[in-house]
């Protein structure tokens, strides 16, 4: 790797831990700011994440679904996460999947934590973001999380992945 | 009845007909088993959907109470639900959630059955000196099996109520999710939300009372409700009912304040994508008074066919027993047949933005839950009151007993046929 896909590989790893950091700490308004206008925001189920227009989603939010989440979360009334679960997330294998330029494809995986009402529950994943260069950092299109268990029962997925 | 859970008096004593019910039938192993037995493993459980087998070999694994079996269509095309358990010495001969197979091989000896569940080969049959009845020894099929419009339910006794008699007056009403089709048709293949909670599955219950108190985050989100003449359904002045219908099947019948908002739903489906068309296709299939009725509800008559189906919104919601205190929901949104792309997809989309693990709706419930299965264990007075509208209970003119929106008709009548249930010995 030459000297300027270390410096990309490293700016795209330094946001990805930022948002990561941002959704553990609850932060709603600063974690929308991450995002272009138009946006996709998918958790896909059961295994399957060929069509969403065929399949149940787990979360599968555009702009004005994503904005009700976060003003959901953000009010007093979303017992779910009244308390707020408490999490932790380790964010690794970064790789850049591909660059047109414009975007890039991102790769990640993370295993996270969440301690809430007395017990811990042990979440993995992978994500794949699409990034925007904006100004000298990024703008997240797309994010697309496939939980390793997303084909099992679930508790409470009330918080930010 | 054997034994006494839950103290003197018995099983009797715990659900009294003041609306007053110990929450040790929430809390109790003891109780908790008689269910699997009296409830479970003996009367009508719903098992699935027949779209979910729609041909020769397809299958799916699933649980009545306790006892993991296999929903399967057998190449002679009928369905049947098969124990899943190897003849041999009881390991699983079907270990994959969903598939297609011919056979079903058991991995620890490799006795073999087909699709109907007939033991067609053995590891080293000469052990058996000729001697092994391969007829005797098929997969042991689970005795009654009946569909309603596709809903297929499972019975462990071999006689007793018909599945038509069990169901009653709900059969009717779960015509508003199948009839939401101009084709009268619907297919559960879209995948599934499977949740779990830490709590009883009674809790599931179907509650009018809650709401627009535990439901508030959601609410706020869709305050945009508009015209004046809006009626809220959750409201105890609406056309809104609790009704229990026969059995333990019981209804938060929104039908009337949904007819008197049927303006506001026929405007959602002018802007869906296909909506126009839909709106013509049900009109056409059903005749416009239907139609309309139809179109009103959404496909949602918001019921729970006891013990373990509910069908509310655009899924039917299949409730799991793990443990006294843990419990699997798993939802399947329905499609419907015979309308445009885009009308399936609002309805998915509306469905993930109430229900799942991640949404707006249904983690408050499980959330909610939880803290009743803890507050519960403070059992110094551990009378729950369920006696809300028990005066102003009237019987309908179908014969069904109706109440108020808020009133505790649901849980009242759901724990008398529960309670039925499990004073039945044999
Ligand atoms: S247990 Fe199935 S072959 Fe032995
Ligand atoms: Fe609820």
């Amino acid at each position: 790797m030459n000297g300027v896909a270390v410096e990309l590989l490293k700016s795209v790893e330094q946001f990805v831990y930022r948002e990561a950091r941002c959704m553990d700490e609850h932060r709603y308004d600063e974690w929308l700011a991450f995002w272009e206008q138009e946006l996709l925001y998918w958790v896909p189920c059961d295994d399957t994440d060929e069509d969403p227009r065929r399949a149940v989603s787990i979360i599968h939010d555009r702009r004005a679904q994503l904005e009700q989440r976060v003003t959901r979360l953000k009010g007093r009334y979303a017992f779910a996460q009244q308390p707020r679960t408490r999490l932790l997330r380790v964010v690794s294998n970064v790789e850049i999947e591909s660059d047109s330029g414009e975007s890039l494809a991102v790769g990640s995986t993370f295993a996270l934590g969440d301690w809430r009402s007395d017990r811990q529950t042990a979440w993995f994943g992978r994500n794949r973001h699409v990034l925007v260069r904006h100004g000298d950092g990024f703008r997240m299109r797309e994010k697309k999380v496939l939980l390793l268990n997303n084909s099992g029962a679930l508790g409470n997925l009330t918080f930010l992945v | 009845m054997g034994g006494n859970p839950g103290g003197a008096g018995g099983i009797d004593a715990l659900v009294r007909d003041d609306g007053r019910v110990h929450s040790a039938i929430y809390t109790s192993q003891e109780i908790f088993d008689l269910e699997m037995e009296r409830i479970f493993h003996r009367g009508w459980v719903y098992v699935g959907h027949e779209s979910e087998v729609p041909n020769a070999g397809d299958y799916r694994r699933r649980t009545i109470g306790r006892q993991p079996v296999i929903l399967v269509r057998g190449s002679d095309t009928r369905v049947r639900v098969l124990a899943n358990r190897c003849r041999h010495r009881g390991a699983l001969v079907c270990e994959n959630d969903k598939g297609n197979a011919k056979q079903f091989r058991c991995w620890y000896h490799g006795w073999s059955y087909d699709d109907t569940g007939r033991l067609i080969s053995v590891h080293a049959p000469e052990g058996y000196d000729q001697t092994l009845d391969f007829a005797g020894n098929s997969l042991t099929e689970v005795p009654r099996l009946d569909s309603y419009r596709g809903f297929l339910f499972a019975s462990f006794a071999p006689s007793g109520k018909s599945l038509a008699e069990h169901l009653g007056r709900a059969a009717g009403y779960m015509d508003i999710s199948i009839d939401a089709s101009p084709a009268g048709e619907v297919a559960l293949d879209y995948g599934v939300h499977r949740t779990k909670y830490h709590g009883n599955w009674k809790l599931v219950g179907m509650d009018g009372y809650h709401p627009t108190v535990l439901h508030a985050s959601m609410f706020s989100l869709r305050s945009k409700m508009g015209q004046a003449s809006y009626q809220d359904p959750w409201e105890d002045a609406s056309a809104s009912a609790t009704r229990h219908l026969d059995n333990g099947h019981v209804m938060l019948d929104l039908t009337g304040s949904r007819m008197h908002n049927l303006q506001e739903h026929l405007d959602t489906w002018e802007k869906v994508e296909g909506g126009p068309e839909y709106v013509r296709a049900m009109r056409a299939a059903y005749g416009r008074e239907r139609g309309d009725y139809l179109l009103a509800q959404m496909g949602d008559p918001h019921m729970g066919v006891f013990p373990n189906l509910q069908l509310i919104g655009s899924h039917a919601r299949v409730v799991i027993p793990i443990a006294p205190d843990l419990t699997e929901v798993h939802m399947f949104p329905m499609r419907l047949l015979g309308v445009p792309d885009g009308v399936n997809e609002y309805r998915l989309r509306r469905h993930e933005f109430s229900y799942g693990p991640a949404s707006f709706v249904s983690p408050d419930d499980a959330e909610i839950f939880e803290r009743t299965q803890i507050g519960m264990m403070a059992e110094a007075d551990p009378w729950l009151n369920l006696t809300r509208g028990i005066r102003r209970e009237t019987r309908a003119a179908d014969g069904s007993i109706a109440g108020r929106i808020t009133d505790e008709i649901p849980q009242r009548y759901q724990l008398q046929a529960w309670k039925d249930m499990m004073s039945e010995a044999a």
